[in-house]
């Protein structure tokens, strides 16, 4: 038996080791990179060098495009946040015709792929002859990310103790109290994911910005149509790599945040049972 | 990140009422405008930026006039594209690629799934957190990554030239079917393991101990206690992951080469390549319809099998 368990445990360890390596290891090798000093992707290392990201810094399709990227995704981000929640408790707190429709349509939103959600705003945009711009890839972002805040918020909302919402009205509070004094303080946790996943599903988001974007790139697409030409590659290495290292620290200072309000609140709100919360 | 649209009905699904909000007290007339006012914005959204789209991608498969163009309203973009031997092969690349993927995705996901839920103790967190972590990354910039690894230049040739066991670059890593296959195994598992995660998370770990003292061997203990508890949030992952899979199209371009050429691209390439709006708003409307089907499919089975469990 105990034998056993040790073969399990190095099955185990393994498998993660694997996986892990997989998963992390071409990232880890794209920022190596970044710092070969050497026009062209490939070994030997030829020293190591700033010089690709002080021309990236300096690029201006560079710039441009994590500017535009992080514009849209600033208004995104909020505004499916303020959506996304008031769908949630519409949805989850009341009872009226069509609820069963609407939640529907907030799911298929999450299912559809992007590829057809991004080829339907094009043609329905040059259909009513709406130029294409960074306006309306803002647009086909919001209406394809709140519904991710929706599920998100929902998924906390059906397991609260719906208790201190009835004493709250009870003892007359308005919807405006009700809300501000004691719902959204118990939503925060999920509030503060949404809106740093909200922000990075439409940072990251190719499909749409590509359809919808017009002339105007932003970073996925950029880098997209830099490695169409192949030209100027260290200068993506080093570019994806600042991005990289961005985004793995917001997520990881979520976490954090989030695990603080659990403590301070003695609630067992983390991260996990955030994003399975969501799923299940 | 976790997207199952599971919780906006779980609750009707399991059978009892909505909760009864303020809307639902007796006799309140703010029943009528209170949902409303919370649920009008979001929803005119998406009618006006998410179904209205869809009606006129449709519309225009069928001939819908753009611009100056006149309506010529006829099925023949679909009729074009069914009896086209080329979409057929790209049709069968595309699901061979996918359901590949998708396999590949659960035979390492689901054994992943189990050991972050059962074996790995204080590393749980951490392991999570990474695959939360890493899929926040560009998935552009992931492919990328890839091509740095497999290309004629990349680390892997590099490194078998160095220790001689190769003379020339293998051209055979990269631009075809088994690159595209490994690029979005690797991109969408954080996806596929963190539903099959939450649902093993609810299952009581008791049980296996139980089915052991029962005289159950491991093969049985799997198969008749864990896949089965495991099942809905498997569904899920399939639900999840599946329709993005014969969807992308940005992989098989940039990994993928001719011979790993997809759905994806086509509806790309019509549209964008040759200017063809109608056949491109078909093909899409296409793959609207596929994804329907699995979605269907995958929600059905998970409900199923919640009610057998």
């Amino acid at each position: 038996m105990r034998h056993r368990l040790r073969i399990g445990d190095l099955l185990a360890l393994a498998l993660v080791t694997v996986v892990l390596v997989v998963l992390v290891g071409p990232i880890v090798l794209l920022a190596m990179f970044s710092f070969n000093d050497s026009t062209i992707i490939s070994l030997p290392f030829e020293g190591f060098t700033l010089e690709w990201y002080r021309t990236a810094l300096a690029d201006t399709g560079a710039r441009e495009a994590l500017r535009n990227s992080v514009v849209v995704a600033s208004i995104v981000a909020p505004a499916c946040v303020v959506l996304g929640t008031a769908a949630a408790w519409g949805i989850t707190r009341f009872r009226f015709r069509g609820r069963g429709f609407w939640s529907g349509l907030v799911g298929a939103a999450l299912v559809v792929p992007w590829l057809v959600i991004g080829v339907s705003g094009l043609v329905f945009f040059v259909f009513l002859e709406i130029e294409l711009s960074l306006v309306t890839v803002t647009a086909m972002h919001i209406a394809v990310t709140f519904p991710l805040v929706t599920a998100l918020v929902s998924a906390r909302l059906v397991r609260f103790e719906k208790s201190q919402e009835e004493a709250a009205i009870d003892l007359g509070a308005s919807q405006l109290q009700l809300m501000t004094k004691v719902v959204l303080p118990q939503l925060m946790p999920a509030l503060a994911a949404s809106l740093i996943f909200a922000f990075a599903w439409s940072f990251n988001n190719f499909e749409i910005s590509f359809f919808n974007g017009g002339y105007e790139e932003t970073f996925p697409v950029w880098v997209y149509s830099v490695l169409r030409r192949s030209f100027n590659l260290p200068v993506v290495n080093a570019i994806a790599t600042l991005v990289s290292v961005i985004q793995v620290l917001v997520v990881y200072a979520l976490y954090l945040f989030i695990r603080w309000l659990g403590k301070r609140r003695g609630s067992g709100d983390d991260l996990t049972s955030l994003v399975s919360g969501g799923i299940r | 990140m976790s997207v199952a649209s599971d919780p906006l009905v779980s609750e009707s699904r399991l059978g009892d009422p909505p909760p009864a909000g303020r809307g639902a007290k007796p006799g309140g007339r703010r029943a009528r405008w209170l949902p409303a006012s919370y649920l009008t914005v979001p929803m005119l959204v998406l009618v006006v930026l998410f179904v209205i789209p869809m009606v006129i991608l449709f519309l225009i498969s069928i001939g819908l006039g753009v611009g100056r163009q006149e309506s010529m309203w006829s099925f023949d973009t679909y009729t074009g594209l069914f009896t086209d031997p080329l979409y057929r092969d790209v049709a069968v690349t595309t699901v061979l690629i996918a359901t590949t993927a998708m396999i590949a995705q659960l035979v390492v996901g689901v054994p992943l799934a189990y050991v972050m839920a059962f074996r790995s103790g204080r590393f749980e967190l951490p392991l999570v957190l990474g695959l939360v972590v890493l899929d926040g990354l560009n998935p552009i910039v992931r492919i990328y990554a890839w091509r740095i690894l497999l290309g004629r230049n990349g680390i892997i040739n590099g490194s078998l030239e160095w220790l001689g066991i190769i003379d020339k670059p293998l051209d055979a890593l990269l631009f075809n079917e088994a690159a595209v296959i490994v690029v979005l195994s690797t991109s969408w598992l954080t996806y596929t393991v963190i539903p099959v995660y939450a649902s093993m998370k609810a299952i009581d770990a008791n049980l296996f101990q139980a089915a052991a003292d029962l005289g159950a061997g491991w093969w049985t203990i799997l198969r008749r206690v864990l896949l089965p508890l495991a099942a809905p949030g498997i569904f899920v992952a399939v639900l999840l992951v599946y329709i993005p899979l014969f969807t992308d199209f940005a992989t098989p371009t940039m990994v993928g080469g001719t011979s790993g050429y997809m759905l994806g691209q086509a509806v790309n390439d019509l549209i964008l390549g040759r200017g063809d709006l109608a056949s491109g708003a078909a093909m899409s409307f296409i793959l609207l319809v596929c994804s329907g089907i699995v979605a269907a499919l995958a929600y059905r089975l998970s409900r199923i099998n919640r009610l057998e469990t």
